[in-house]
Parts: C-alpha cells; sequence; structure tokens
C-alpha cells in the first residue's frame, strides 16, 4: 500500500516536471525509472527500464506544438510491472505498457492544453482587462489540471501493471523474446534520433566519432 | 526596485508552462512570471499602468520555456520605462530567437548530453548515480538560463537581442550539439552492452536482428513509423505470435 501511495506521488511529481512545473527533468526516464526502482525495492529493474525508455526519448524534440509519448508516469508504471523479475524476462512487458501509456500520457497532455484554452476563451475580458484575480486562477488551474491529469495517467496505469503482474500475458522464452524486441527497437530509435539532431552529414560523422571511441573501450574491456 | 519581485518573478519562471494552451501559448505564463515585476509602477497593484500592463503582458507569446525569463524581464523593463507602444512588435520579433536559441541549446545540445552522460555513468559504474549526474549536467544549464535570462531581459530591456549575441551563448551553440553526437554515439554502445549482458547468443541475435530492421524501416521506408509506435507493433506481433 505505502509502495503504491509511493508510485503515485512519484507518477504526479514526474507528470508534473514534463510541462508545469519544474522542468529540471526528474520526468527522463533515466531518473524516473530509478526513482520508481528504489520505491519498489529493485533499483536494477530500475536502471533496466530507465535505460529502455531514455533511449525511445532520445527520439523527442519537444519544439514548440509538437505531440510527443511522456514518458515519465509511463516510466514509473513500467517498472511497477517489471520489478523483482529477471531483468531479461521481466523487463520487455513493463517496457511495452510503458509505451502504451506514454502514448495514453500525450493524448491526455492534449486534452488538458484544450480543456486550459477554454478556461482561457472564458476568461479572456478579464485578462485582457489586467485582472490579477483571473490571471492567478487560470495559472494555477492549469498546474492542477497537469496534476490531476499526471495522478490520473499513473493510477491507471499502475492499475494496468497490477493486471500484467497478475494474468502475465507472456512468460518463458517469449517474455525474454520481447525484452529483446524492445532493447533493439529502443537502440534503433536512439540512433535514429541522434542522426536528427543536426544535418545529415555532420549529424553521422559527429555520432561516429563517439560510436569509434566506445567501440574501441567496450571490446578493450 | 529591491531584489524580492526579482526573486518571485525567478521563481514563477519554473511553472511559466503551466498553463501552455493553444489560444496564447506561454502568454499566461509570461504574465504570471511577470507580475512581481510590474507591481511597482505608478499607482501600485491598484493602479491603471499595472492593470493596463499586466493586460499587454498576457498576450500570445510563445519561446523556449528555459528562455522566457528573457522576455519577462525586457517587457517589465520596458513597462516600467513607459515604452510600451509597439511592445506587441517587441514581443513577435522576440519570438523566434528565444524560440531558436533554446532548442539548438537544449533540446538538441545540452539535454542529450546530460542524458547520454547519465547513461554511461549508470553503466559503467553504480547505476543510482546516472540519474544524479544526469540532473546535475542538465540543471546547471538550466539554472543559468532561467537565471541569466531574467536579469538580462531585467536590465537590458529593448536591447535585450545584444545578450543572445553574447560570445559565450555563441560559443556554446556552435558546440553544444556537435558535443551532444559524440556523447550520444559512445553511450549508445556501452547502454547496448549493459543490456545484451542480460540475454543469451539467441537473445543477443534477436536485438541486433530488431535493432537493424528497425532502423532500416525507420530511416528510410516508413521515417512517419516513430520508435514507440514500432515497440507496441512489435509487441502486438510477439503476444498474436505466442497465441499461435
Amino acid at each position: 500500500m505505502l509502495t503504491t501511495a509511493g508510485l503515485l506521488f512519484w507518477g504526479l511529481l514526474v507528470g508534473l516536471d514534463l510541462i508545469s512545473v519544474p522542468q529540471v527533468m526528474i520526468s527522463r526516464p533515466l531518473v524516473a525509472g530509478v526513482g520508481a526502482g528504489l520505491l519498489t525495492g529493485d533499483p536494477v529493474a530500475g536502471f533496466a527500464v530507465g535505460v529502455i525508455l531514455e533511449l525511445f526519448a532520445l527520439d523527442v524534440l519537444p519544439v514548440g506544438a509538437v505531440r510527443y509519448p511522456e514518458y515519465g508516469p509511463a516510466t514509473v508504471v513500467a517498472v511497477a510491472a517489471a520489478a523483482h523479475t529477471p531483468i531479461a524476462g521481466g523487463v520487455g512487458v513493463g517496457v511495452a505498457l510503458g509505451l502504451g501509456i506514454a502514448y495514453l500520457g500525450e493524448w491526455s497532455i492534449v486534452a488538458t492544453r484544450r480543456l486550459t484554452s477554454h478556461h482561457v476563451q472564458r476568461a479572456e475580458a478579464e485578462l485582457d482587462a489586467g485582472s490579477r484575480g483571473a490571471l492567478s486562477r487560470v495559472h494555477l488551474g492549469g498546474i492542477a489540471r497537469d496534476a490531476v491529469r499526471a495522478l490520473s495517467v499513473t493510477s491507471l496505469g499502475l492499475l494496468l501493471a497490477w493486471g500484467v503482474r497478475t494474468w502475465t500475458p507472456v512468460a518463458g522464452r517469449t517474455a525474454i523474446l520481447l525484452t529483446a524486441a524492445m532493447t533493439g527497437v529502443a537502440l534503433a530509435t536512439a540512433t535514429m534520433g541522434a542522426l536528427r539532431l543536426r544535418e545529415r552529414r555532420r549529424a553521422i560523422s559527429w555520432f561516429a566519432t563517439g560510436l569509434g571511441i566506445s567501440l574501441v573501450w567496450v571490446a578493450l574491456r | 526596485m529591491s531584489v524580492v519581485p526579482l526573486i518571485l518573478s525567478g521563481a514563477r519562471l519554473f511553472a511559466v508552462q503551466g498553463s501552455w494552451n493553444y489560444d496564447r501559448l506561454l502568454g499566461l505564463g509570461i504574465g504570471y512570471a511577470a507580475e512581481p515585476l510590474l507591481r511597482d509602477l505608478p499607482g501600485g497593484r491598484n493602479g491603471q499602468r499595472y492593470r493596463e500592463a499586466l493586460g499587454r503582458a498576457v498576450a500570445p507569446f510563445n519561446a523556449h520555456p528555459y528562455l522566457a525569463g528573457f522576455a519577462v524581464g525586457a517587457v517589465a523593463r520596458i513597462e516600467h520605462e513607459d515604452q510600451s507602444e509597439d511592445l506587441a512588435r517587441f514581443r513577435i520579433a522576440l519570438r523566434g530567437p528565444l524560440g531558436s536559441v533554446g532548442d539548438r541549446l537544449v533540446w538538441t545540445g545540452t539535454l542529450p548530453i546530460a542524458s547520454a552522460l547519465g547513461l554511461m555513468v549508470g553503466v559503467l559504474g553504480p547505476t543510482w548515480l546516472g540519474p544524479i549526474v544526469l540532473l546535475v549536467v542538465h540543471n546547471v544549464a538550466h539554472l543559468w538560463l532561467r537565471l541569466w535570462g531574467l536579469l538580462a531581459g531585467w536590465r537590458l530591456g529593448r536591447d535585450l537581442i545584444r545578450a543572445l549575441r553574447a560570445p559565450g551563448l555563441m560559443v556554446a551553440l556552435r558546440f553544444a550539439g556537435p558535443a551532444a553526437l559524440v556523447l550520444l554515439g559512445m553511450a549508445l554502445p556501452l547502454a547496448a552492452s549493459w543490456m545484451l549482458a542480460e540475454f543469451d547468443l539467441a537473445g543477443q541475435v534477436a536485438v541486433a536482428a530488431v535493432f537493424a530492421v528497425t532502423f532500416v524501416i525507420g530511416r528510410w521506408f516508413a521515417p512517419v513509423l516513430r520508435g514507440p509506435l514500432l515497440g507496441l507493433l512489435i509487441t502486438a506481433a510477439v503476444l498474436v505470435g505466442a497465441r499461435l
């Protein structure tokens, strides 16, 4: 019960961090994952889930009003589903669930922004007249709506994680295959995301330089 | 002016996107953060100048959230200098630079740098250290941008563009992207080797095969199919395969 409450609170914090407050990046999967791992008593599973979802998140460029999956609460849910299972056997199921929740998070962000737009339109005259009360009400209301959103996404996700742990949809070799598939897709996603960061030819040369250094390091270890 | 309004405004900047919406984008957040700096306009909080300034401050605006402080400081300074006649044009002129500089410096620079360093440290050292490194590296740049932006905007007002041409910022813009790419190139094989250690040979071959297929599809054949969607499609395929 205490663990669930802790995960809900952590999901709320990382959900708020992405957009509303304070944007210090506790919403990054690597941070959210280890945090959730500590709460569930399995920091290694938290790190493993965090690494895979962090690789997915490297593909996101949150410029302007672009839509993108929300990985903070999704990582918390994924760790809840994967904790205390063998890494190769349980992480894939957790990550797959996390990806679904990330899309749910994306949809919920758009819905929340539309709702805030509605409140802005209703208070338009007051806002344009310089009403401090209207400004505080609409702005702080936006943060409160985002908090409710983050808590709702995390709650639903934790319910699904509980279902996944109870009725194990995949096990044995299939579960290992799923983890392998998630790892492969995550690595490819991060590579494609990195190559999109800068103009194509230069990006490839800088990326290849780092890749070369690392491959030599890995080979020599 | 005392330092208290600047501190209040700086604290509110951390929630500048709290009411982001499709009508005014970041506008309300800018107004909310600028409000403490407008309180000592002639007439005080109940005065005409304050209300008019606050009404202008909440107009539609967009910028990178970490660089919003530049706009908050500059808008408040201009209101204090009573030169608000073409403030709307000034705000429009600011949107492009504050967006593009932030995107290049943060989203394609310091954030991937912090992420790559966090991954590397977590894989090579104690796992708990990875997230700490990510947070520290990212937030050094983050906090500096928020603080410097607000103070530069408040100090320079309409001359804000001078701050955006600062030599240090130019150097950071030039090198952040390449540094991110080199570090990501270093981090990915290390993360891969850490994950691969959990699999037997068949599992490692599966990881390599899925990587190759996903990369080819995502890079050349169907760039619209992003990684998470491919991940869900593969999950569905694995689940259906397991049932059969």
